[in-house]
């Protein structure tokens, strides 16, 4: 039996069985591509459908979202370098510890700047409450390493 | 200036550097950016509510200005391939 077998007589049994789960709870759709919410909903198929799925599936799941692993060190680098990279900041004074407003120059308006260059580096929404408090590099590394759970 | 504003204001600033980044022209993004810093320096003195909030007002309408330009430009870039 063929690879393209067995997906349609799969599909064929999750159809046959979504008009049962159907006709039992109104909630599920008629929608075949909704796969995976039937073998959540009953057990039996689940068990059935893992048995002949297990053994292709596994192969085809991959986590193409995850980030790699983060570590104090290389949020520090990636901080400095988005910073280096930004065109008002000079390179030569940048330090861990040096004030945006004060020591390196920029106005309100770049601080929000160099923020949404941090979300977009981090990948993750910086509210404006806790913006106004990353006054320095250092605190933006501290504040992503405790949105990304880092402690070492 | 109120917290209330002052976010309401920054937001608007993000909203703003976040469309122009897909500027057209030659250098589009850069310039959009700059006319928009300058934009807010310019009233970087205005202290009275009322008059901030009617310029917060204004910004969002250039923001769906810009947002109609882009929507028109998708539409005409269309056009031109399946019709010129």
């Amino acid at each position: 039996m063929s690879l393209t077998q067995v997906v349609r007589s799969c599909s064929r049994f999750a159809a046959k069985s979504l008009r049962v789960t159907a006709a039992v709870s109104s909630t599920a759709q008629p929608q075949m591509r909704l796969m995976h919410r039937i073998s959540s909903n009953s057990p039996a198929v689940s068990a059935l459908l893992n048995q002949n799925y297990s053994a292709w599936q596994s192969q085809f799941v991959r986590n193409y979202s995850a980030k790699p692993p983060l570590t104090l060190k290389l949020i520090g680098e990636r901080v400095l370098l988005v910073l280096k990279l930004y065109d008002k900041i000079d390179p030569s004074k940048l330090s861990v510890d040096s004030h945006f407003i004060n020591d390196l120059g920029l106005d309100s308006l770049d601080h929000v700047e160099v923020i949404m260059a941090m979300e977009d580096e981090f990948g993750f929404e910086i509210p404006d409450s806790d913006a106004e408090k990353l006054l320095k590099p250092a605190d933006i590394i501290k504040y992503v390493a405790d949105k990304e759970d880092i402690y070492d | 200036m109120s917290a209330e504003i002052r976010s309401k204001v920054i937001g608007l600033y993000k909203h703003l550097q976040y469309l122009g980044r897909e500027y057209p022209g030659p250098n589009g993004p850069q310039k959009f950016r700059q006319q928009i810093r300058d934009a807010f320096l310019k009233h970087k003195d205005e202290t009275d509510p009322k008059k901030i909030m009617a310029l917060v007002a204004h910004g969002r309408y250039v923001a769906k200005e810009v947002e109609a330009l882009y929507s028109l430009k998708k539409y005409r870039a269309l056009k031109q391939r399946y019709y010129d």
